[in-house]
């Protein structure tokens, strides 16, 4: 208290720069909370630049929004500051003439997965092709949700790759998450057939079932509802309004709500879920695993069957067939113990 | 150095001429007047009656439109009738005068004004100079008659210029192509979705809504459950929460999480009694409830004690 009184005293008004300090720690969980850097570490073009932003900000709040990175930064750089800011993360993305790949990697020594993106759009084209674009105000003040489908429970390399994607978003406490801090999702569909992986973002918004269609206009937008063709007010709330064709898919969405979800959604009542693209869209390949951060041996590359290389592996295996197939075990059992321990680190 | 001669012209008549030669001004009414206009207002020469009609003569001889046209039955005389003219005009100033208003006289009948006026000036810069000058002027002149494009320009100043214009669009050719590959590869991957909503979207969006859909009834449950019971008793809270995780893994069917899960369910409550195989996992609680045998006469009493300690 006394250094406060000096403070006064001496009149030098020093205006704090109010810092965002976020915890390194969630209070709920207890874990340590996943934050992340978007970056490359070379000059990207127009649209790639986009993407960049446009995956910056899907990471948000748990990511520098504004990172600067320069031509000689090297990965060495980012990982040392990467240790004392909490980052836990990397997510890199680099462009060459035939492909465009994003690089998702734990640090410090974390295991590297390489997909290849065959086809993404822009937040901004995606904006454009609705017809209404919605963008809440605190959309990206909380984390998202993240689902992942398709990847099933087989494959190590598809193993890793949810282990993974899990892990970069924080875990959420269903005893005391709020549900109005659920806005956006994450999905991540692998398709076993053609094996690429959809990305998809949205934005997650509630609506009240049950209600005819302009009482619930009405309660949302606060317009005033042209009246002029009714006798009576009891019309406009009792007339039987056409239902949309997205109402027979309400059906399969709705939820009870266990709290109030600002003024319309009440608690107890039924809600539908909607959910509306916002945020870039990709379509990736995963091409490789890797045991180090952009190093370390290859646990799974795609592309080892597809080159002449499978013969000399076969080669190898039939020549050192024992000693090839004890590392590839320590290999394997590596990743496991990585996956056993983000296991534990979701579960809590 | 067509400039340079149309400087050396303006240096030397600048007085008497009121008009450069190469600028076109005026229509043909206005020069035919500052013809008209020039002979009484010029002091330099006094043309005698004599010289007069010689010269007049002359003019009407010297076609410059043959000359154009380089008839080659009339070029001979055509020369012949110019070389005459650029010999007699040693005689002084006054005949270049002249000689140029004829010239320009026959240029009115001429197509091209242009070469008409140069033609003069050629003349007059040709009778000045020397002969082999007047010989490559000729035959420049000849060489650029047709040439509208260009104008009056030396021809190889004028492949310079038409190399360096075609230079120039060859460069900008490469270079828009090149900026076009470049282009392409930037954008190589970069999908602009045409319509909002097409099947597959929506088979996503419905994954997608399933999956929040789980979540948030899972939620719903686990926090509705939690309502009534959270500030109370401390013990049930803990099998309530073991409780609660077990519906929230369940609900979300998480296969990779279950064996962990049924691990925990089964992990047996801490007191024995509670255990579902408490007596029966002992091979010597097994058969409590038979008759006592020898076998197990001893076990039996050893364990009577504790038996009836725990009930």
């Amino acid at each position: 208290m006394g250094r406060f009184k000096n403070n006064k005293k001496s009149r030098v008004i020093v205006r704090p720069i109010p810092k965002k300090n976020q915890e390194d720690v969630s209070h709920v969980t207890g874990d340590k909370i996943p934050k992340s850097f978007v970056f490359s570490r070379m000059k990207l073009p127009g649209p790639v630049k986009q993407l960049q932003m446009d995956l910056r900000k899907l990471m948000l709040p748990y990511t520098a929004l504004s990172l600067k990175e320069k031509k000689r930064n090297t990965l060495r750089d980012f990982l040392n500051v990467s240790g004392p800011m909490g980052v836990t993360h990397f997510l890199m993305l680099s462009k060459t003439a035939s492909s465009l790949s994003l690089r998702v990697a734990r640090t410090p020594q974390g295991p590297t997965l390489t997909f290849k993106i065959h086809q993404y759009s822009l937040a901004s084209d995606i904006a454009q092709s609705q017809l209404r674009p919605r963008c809440p105000q605190d959309l990206f003040k909380s984390p998202p949700l993240i689902v992942l489908s398709g990847f099933g429970s087989q494959e190590l390399h598809l193993k890793l790759a949810t282990i993974m994607f899990q892990n970069i978003f924080p875990a959420i406490d269903i005893n005391t998450v709020k549900l109005s801090t659920c806005q956006r999702l994450v999905l991540l569909n692998y398709n076993k057939d053609t094996k690429l992986i959809d990305f998809r973002h949205y934005s997650i918004r509630l609506q009240p079932v049950g209600v005819s269609r302009r009482i619930r206009k009405f309660v949302q937008n606060h317009q005033v509802p042209d009246l002029r063709n009714l006798q009576d007010v009891s019309d406009f709330v009792t007339k039987a309004g056409y239902g949309s064709e997205s109402e027979g898919d309400e059906e399969a969405a709705t939820v009870t709500l266990s709290s109030d979800l600002g003024r319309v959604n009440k608690g107890s009542t039924k809600s539908a879920v909607k959910l509306q693209e916002i945020g870039p869209r990709m379509t990736m390949q995963l091409v490789k695993v890797e045991e180090g951060l952009c190093t370390g041996g290859i646990i799974f590359s795609e592309y080892e069957n597809v080159d002449g290389k499978k013969e000399k592996l076969k080669k190898k295996q039939d020549e050192e067939s024992d000693e090839e197939e004890d590392s590839e075990e320590e290999g394997e059992e590596g990743s496991e113990e990585d996956g056993e321990d983000m296991d534990e680190d979701f579960e809590d | 150095m067509s400039t340079g001669e149309e400087g050396h012209m303006a240096m030397a008549d600048r007085g008497s001429r009121k008009r450069r030669v190469g600028v076109k001004k005026g229509t043909k009414a206005a020069r035919n007047k500052k013809l008209k206009s020039k002979p009484s207002s010029s002091d330099r020469f006094k043309v005698t009656m004599k010289n007069q009609k010689l010269f007049q003569k002359r003019a009407r001889d010297y076609n410059s439109d043959e000359e154009e046209e380089e008839d080659e039955s009339k070029k001979q005389p055509e020369v012949t009738i110019r070389e005459k003219i650029f010999s007699d005009a040693n005689m002084g100033p006054n005949y270049e005068e002249i000689e140029e208003e004829d010239g320009e006289d026959n240029d009115e009948n001429s197509d091209g004004e242009d070469h008409g006026e140069i033609e003069s000036g050629i003349t007059k810069f040709a009778t000045d100079g020397c002969n082999a000058f007047k010989i490559a002027f000729k035959a420049i002149m000849k060489k650029t008659k047709g040439d509208d494009t260009l104008g009056p320009v030396l021809s190889a100043h004028k492949h310079l210029i038409g190399e360096k214009l075609a230079e120039e669009e060859a460069e900008k050719k490469a270079k828009g192509q090149a900026r076009k590959a470049k282009h392409l590869i930037a954008e190589k991957g970069h999908v602009k979705p045409e319509s909002y909503l097409d099947s597959h979207e929506k088979i996503l969006i419905g994954v997608a809504t399933k999956g929040v859909v789980k979540l948030f009834n899972a939620v719903n449950k686990a926090q509705h459950a939690q309502k009534g019971l959270n500030p109370s008793r401390s013990k049930d809270a803990k099998v309530l929460k073991k409780r609660r995780k077990e519906a929230f893994f369940s609900e979300l069917g998480k296969t990779k999480t279950d064996p962990k899960a049924q691990k925990s369910e089964e992990e047996a409550p801490a007191w024995a009694p509670l255990r579902d195989n408490y007596m029966l996992a002992n091979p010597k609680l097994k058969d409590w409830d038979k008759n006592q045998e020898t076998k197990e006469g001893d076990d039996f009493a050893a364990m009577s004690g504790d038996e009836s300690y725990e009930d």
